[in-house]
């Protein structure tokens, strides 16, 4: 029972990790990324390329991923964001456009790596078990809890009391207002990619890391996952997805333990499905509600 | 006749291909007041578009000092103090009036006043500074809109319909800020619906009529004129 | 000759089957990817319904599956679009998504389907029956397009705000547009289900609502053959690339998404836009004569139109309108001015059914203020109106703009146009003749083939009272129809009110021009900050001081100079 709910912490601090940057993006672009999984999938790869053939260490690996994530993700909106904006049909061509860009960057992937599931060196991460009044937990699974919530804590603070994350959110309640006022709106939309796909790149990283492997459906299993918790949680709040990645890591582990673990994947959904119906906006949702 | 601070030469604006201001040239002297005048639809606010950067001139040359500014981004004029109080008041209902102050301030750290003289200067913000702006009033929102505009110490400043929803009192008060602004030596580009409200404020007024400066002239003698009397009131 | 090719050939089929089911919710703006879940809700049913033995001892027993696959469809999205339909945009897209991985979880874990391992099946369908099916659809979509449905759907995609006041309902064309999804999705489980032999709950998952979703988008989903070219073009590309020789698995996704991020940039219309644009643009002919004589008659002069007491808008603590009674007799021109941001948008918006008040009561042509059912049922009353900011369909040309228009004075044809009944044709060119004379009534004879994108502004606040007009209206309200004209026009839009008011059509003008106003209003009301300051004959109303201090700015010596 708390093993389950230990389980369940990890696992929903790694889908909290994914969906903060799905949300991001969302609660100030407006836009949702479908690219986000692919991002995701990149991160775990290049995770390993750099920890076999450099021989990264941990504490060198992470920041490795983010920035090379960060590219990516200036790169995406370059690629397929920023040529649509002004368009009629600007979010809906954006959707199609990052599930374009999301499928050239799996088969890139695929090119490089092949099909085959590839894994980290092995012993690449001491294999620590350790024991709290009865619920074993690895010294793997404790930094990626560590590594998720100084992530998570960090991006609150970059929002809400940095110059830049005043700007984000100026940008965020009305674009044209935040320029008027000056703020570089071109940077503050790259900057929310950059940022987006960092925290998506260092998400699929840790995942691989306690997988000890990783393969191209990666970010795939985890996307749908991602839009439940972004819901739950409100689109745009960045605590509603924290808050909805831990519950919904819970509930799963839970449905495990007292159903057949094959009725696991209707939790998230149904707990989605319930919400927009009853409350579209989301537990901790506080942004209106928006047309795409 | 000091130098212009702010010049538009020959400038055209088309959405698609529709031709929203067509040819509109004028000058602005360091320190003046000029006001456009016209009807709804008349491009007055497409002219301040293109001046502040929000939209992008097909044709024409905007300077500021004599600099050619018209490639522009919105931000780098800004920076340089030219800045676009916006029509509706566009005010960032999310964020405390501090936040909307420090915001307005960041893009000109090194020219800005300090918050407490804008407290100063519209003693009803000091009062709500920590609450969201989208708890003010009406007018308060539109003081707000102002000051943001003010604390970055602007070059020049352009008003887009500051009376605009406002009542009777309000409207008096918005033309006494404008008047304070200009007192300090700001010089400001006023687009106004109440055209002989604003052509009283202003040294030099211009009408535009479906995109096109139809009359131009100094402020008294324009509020006399037959035509643009009619051009206004719509009343020969 | 197709030997070997069978199941290229069946893939393109299947695939543009299930591209339909997402062009039918894209025609009408609708966001919607629960098709997985209607497809396997519909498959999964079929395989209790299906027989084992062949019907007649020749026809395939796909032939009950069909049906039951269309129903089960239908009805699982009516069931699910009841909930869900309220949303928009990424909403109902994960909304839809959810319900569709719901479906899976529930067909994995049910007995009677045999879990993850799925059933064997027949193959019941063959290469011809596909074929046939997506001819039947192929010829659906086709007779769609210029019908009166067809129409609606359009104008629900381009503006939902302007199709609710042109009469078109809503929500009942977004429900329609989504049962037909799921009914179309449907079709397509059971046809994939009984052509490969096999059914598992997997083979309906999140990619296959992204192959179908990129197949529609890809063809294009403006012009009806477009599900067709999307799904030739995917399965095609794989194939040339084997022939080239290129068989490397990471090659094909590469080229579907460099192929899908270029249409996206730079054919917003996919790939059926660019057939359409080989062909030469035909401009529409005007017919000779555009005289209708069905339509209802106009109230007697002086009866009432509208008559509302203490009405009321407020958004939480602004108060947009506040206590204004009007009364509306037949034949009236009302003018109402006021400075920007006074209310006159709110008011009329409360008058035509696109807010509902949250004060006061009455009546406009006898729909009750802020009853429920929006603002089509203000227009099916006679209520027509035009826009402050031009809401005009942009991917319609200007004459179809006006045909939506019509909606309201005329019968659906899409039902008479599929079996080719020489009424709907009747029907269709007397909602052309209606159309035609409003453009000529307003001048824009000569530009009915036109996007309303390449209008001038005079242009386009001439075809939103066009559109406006094509209603038959008993009342018009026009929001600042001479913005952005200049003397001359306006001096011709204030001749063509006065003679629509000697028609006989009630008209609330909005207006700035207060010449014009003067020149066309039988009575005048003048709104400041959310009130009425004044009412009355419009020449001793512009010269009250109140309201020359409100609005027209009193000079020095606070006399009115020019009343």
């Amino acid at each position: 029972m708390l093993q389950q709910l230990a389980n369940g912490v990890f696992a929903g601090s790694i889908y909290a990790l994914f969906a903060i940057g799905f949300t991001l993006v969302f609660g100030i672009l407006r836009q949702l990324n479908l690219a986000h999984p692919a991002i995701f999938t990149g991160g775990a790869f290049v995770g390993i390329e750099l920890a076999t053939r450099l021989g990264l260490p941990l504490w060198a690996l992470v920041p490795a991923v983010a920035a090379v994530g960060a590219l990516a993700g200036v790169l995406l909106e370059r690629v397929a964001f920023r040529p649509l904006a002004g368009r009629d049909d600007e979010h809906f061509a954006g959707l199609i456009s990052s599930v374009a860009f999301g499928g050239i960057l799996i088969a890139a992937l695929q090119a490089r790596y092949g099909t085959e599931p590839r894994s980290f060196p092995s012993g690449y991460f001491p294999n620590r078990l350790f024991e709290f009044g009865g619920i074993s937990v690895t010294l793997m699974q404790l930094v990626t809890l560590g590594l998720a919530l100084v992530l998570m804590l960090g991006l609150a603070w970059l929002v809400s009391s940095t110059p830049m994350g005043r700007a984000m959110r100026a940008v965020a309640e009305n674009p044209r207002a935040a320029k008027v006022l000056g703020v570089n709106a071109g940077l503050v939309t790259s900057g929310t990619y950059a940022l987006s796909s960092a925290l998506g790149t260092v998400a699929g990283a840790l995942l691989a890391l306690n997988l000890g492997q990783a393969d191209r459906d990666l970010g795939a299993s985890i996307e749908l996952i991602g839009f439940a918790v972004i819901i739950v949680g409100g689109l745009g709040s960045l605590w509603g997805a924290m808050a909805a990645g831990l519950i919904l890591g819970i509930a799963e582990a839970m449905t495990v333990s007292y159903f057949d673990s094959t009725w696991k994947g209707l939790v998230p959904f149904a707990l989605l499905f319930v919400i927009l119906v009853l409350r579209p906006r989301g537990l901790f949702g506080a942004v209106k509600v928006r047309e795409v | 006749m000091l130098s212009p601070v702010l010049t538009v030469e020959a400038v055209h604006v088309s959405y698609g291909r529709i031709d929203a201001v067509r040819d509109v040239s004028f000058e602005v002297p360091e320190g003046g007041l000029v006001t456009l005048i016209g009807a709804n639809g008349a491009g007055k606010s497409s002219v301040l578009g293109a001046v502040s950067g929000l939209v992008r001139p097909k044709k024409g040359v905007i300077r500021l000092d004599g600099k050619d500014i018209s490639r522009w981004p919105i931000h780098r004029r800004v920076g340089a103090g030219l800045i676009l109080v916006p029509e509706g008041r566009q005010i960032l209902g999310s964020l405390t009036v501090a936040e909307n102050l420090r915001l307005g301030a960041q893009r000109r750290r090194r020219h800005a006043v300090a918050e407490s003289d804008m407290y100063r200067l519209f003693p009803v913000l000091a009062e709500r500074r920590a609450l969201p702006a989208s708890a003010l009033s009406g007018g308060e929102q539109q003081m707000l809109a102002i000051a943001r505009a003010m604390i970055a110490r602007p070059r020049v400043i352009l008003l887009d319909e500051p009376s605009m929803g406002l009542s009777p009192k309000m409207v008096d008060e918005v033309f006494t800020v404008i008047e304070k602004i200009r007192a300090q030596g700001v010089t400001v580009v006023l687009v106004e619906q109440n055209a002989r409200r604003a052509l009283r404020v202003a040294d030099t007024g211009h009408v535009l009529e479906t995109g096109a400066l139809a009359h131009s002239g100094p402020a008294v003698e324009l509020l006399k004129h037959p035509k643009v009397v009619e051009a206004y009131l719509g009343i020969e | 000759m197709l030997a070997g090719y069978d199941t290229l050939i069946t893939t393109i089929a299947l695939g543009a089957i299930l591209a339909y089911s997402f062009h039918v919710v894209l025609m009408a703006g609708q966001l919607s990817l629960g098709q997985a879940g209607f497809a396997s809700l519909a498959a999964y049913t079929s395989t209790l319904f299906v027989p084992d033995q062949p019907l007649f001892g020749s026809l395939s027993p796909v032939l009950i599956g069909l049906p039951v696959g269309a129903a089960v469809g239908a009805a699982a999205a009516l069931l699910l679009g009841l909930p869900v339909l309220r949303l928009r945009g990424v909403f109902l897209a994960i909304a839809t998504l959810a319900f569709g991985e719901m479906v899976r979880v529930f067909m994995t874990n049910a007995e009677w389907t045999n879990g993850a391992l799925g059933l064997r099946l027949e193959k019941w369908a063959t290469i011809d029956l596909v074929w046939l099916i997506l001819a039947v659809l192929t010829y659906l979509f086709w007779r769609l397009g210029p019908s009166r449905t067809g129409r609606a759907f359009a104008a629900v995609r381009e503006d939902e705000l302007a199709a609710g006041s042109m009469g078109v309902d809503v929500v009942r064309t977004r429900m329609t547009s989504f049962m037909a999804s799921g009914a179309i999705a449907g079709v397509y489980g059971v046809l994939f289900t009984y052509f490969f032999g096999r059914i598992t709950p997997g083979a309906f998952d999140f990619s296959m609502t992204v192959d179908g979703l990129v197949t529609a988008v890809l063809g294009g989903y403006l012009i009806f053959f477009g599900p067709l070219l999307g799904a030739g073009f995917l399965t095609a590309v794989p194939e040339l690339q084997e022939a080239l020789g290129f068989d490397a698995g990471w090659i094909h996704p590469l080229l579907t998404g460099v192929l899908l991020l270029a249409v996206v940039l730079y054919l917003p219309g996919g790939l059926s836009s660019l057939a359409a644009r080989l062909r030469p643009r035909r401009t529409p002919t005007p017919p000779q004569d555009t005289a209708v004589d069905d339509l209802r008659p106009l109230p007697e002069p002086g009866s009432t139109v509208a008559r509302v007491r203490g009405l009321g808008k407020s958004y939480g603590a602004v108060q947009a309108v506040r206590d204004v009674d009007i009364d509306l007799a037949s034949g009236e021109v009302l003018g109402v001015i006021g400075p920007n941001g006074a209310g006159k948008t709110t008011l009329i918006n409360m008058l035509t059914g696109l807010e509902p008040p949250t004060a006061g009561e009455g009546d406009v042509l006898g729909v009750a203020l802020g009853s429920r059912g929006g603002a089509h049922r203000y227009a099916q009353a006679g209520v027509s109106r035009t826009f402050q900011h031009s809401k005009l369909f942009g991917r319609l040309t200007v004459l179809d703009n006006v045909l939506v228009g019509t909606h309201v004075v005329s019968r659906g044809t899409y039902g008479r146009r599929l079996v080719w009944l020489p009424s709907a044709r009747r029907d269709e060119r007397r909602a052309t003749r209606l159309a035609w004379a409003q453009l000529r009534r307003v001048g824009l004879a000569d530009k009915a083939g036109l996007r309303p994108a390449t209008l001038s502004y005079g242009d386009q606040r001439r075809l939103e009272i066009a559109r406006a007009l094509a209603a038959h209206p008993t009342l018009l309200v026009l929001d600042e129809p001479a913005a952005g004209m200049n003397h001359v026009e306006a001096a011709e839009l204030a001749e063509l009110i006065r003679s629509l008011a000697e028609d006989g059509i009630t008209v609330l003008l909005i207006e700035h021009n207060v010449k014009m106003v003067v020149d066309t209003c039988t009575r005048l009301v003048v709104m400041n900050f959310g009130e009425v300051i004044a009412e009355g004959e419009p020449r001793e109303v512009i010269s009250d001081p109140a309201v020359i201090e409100a609005y027209l700015g009193a000079d020095e010596t606070g006399e009115p100079e020019y009343a």
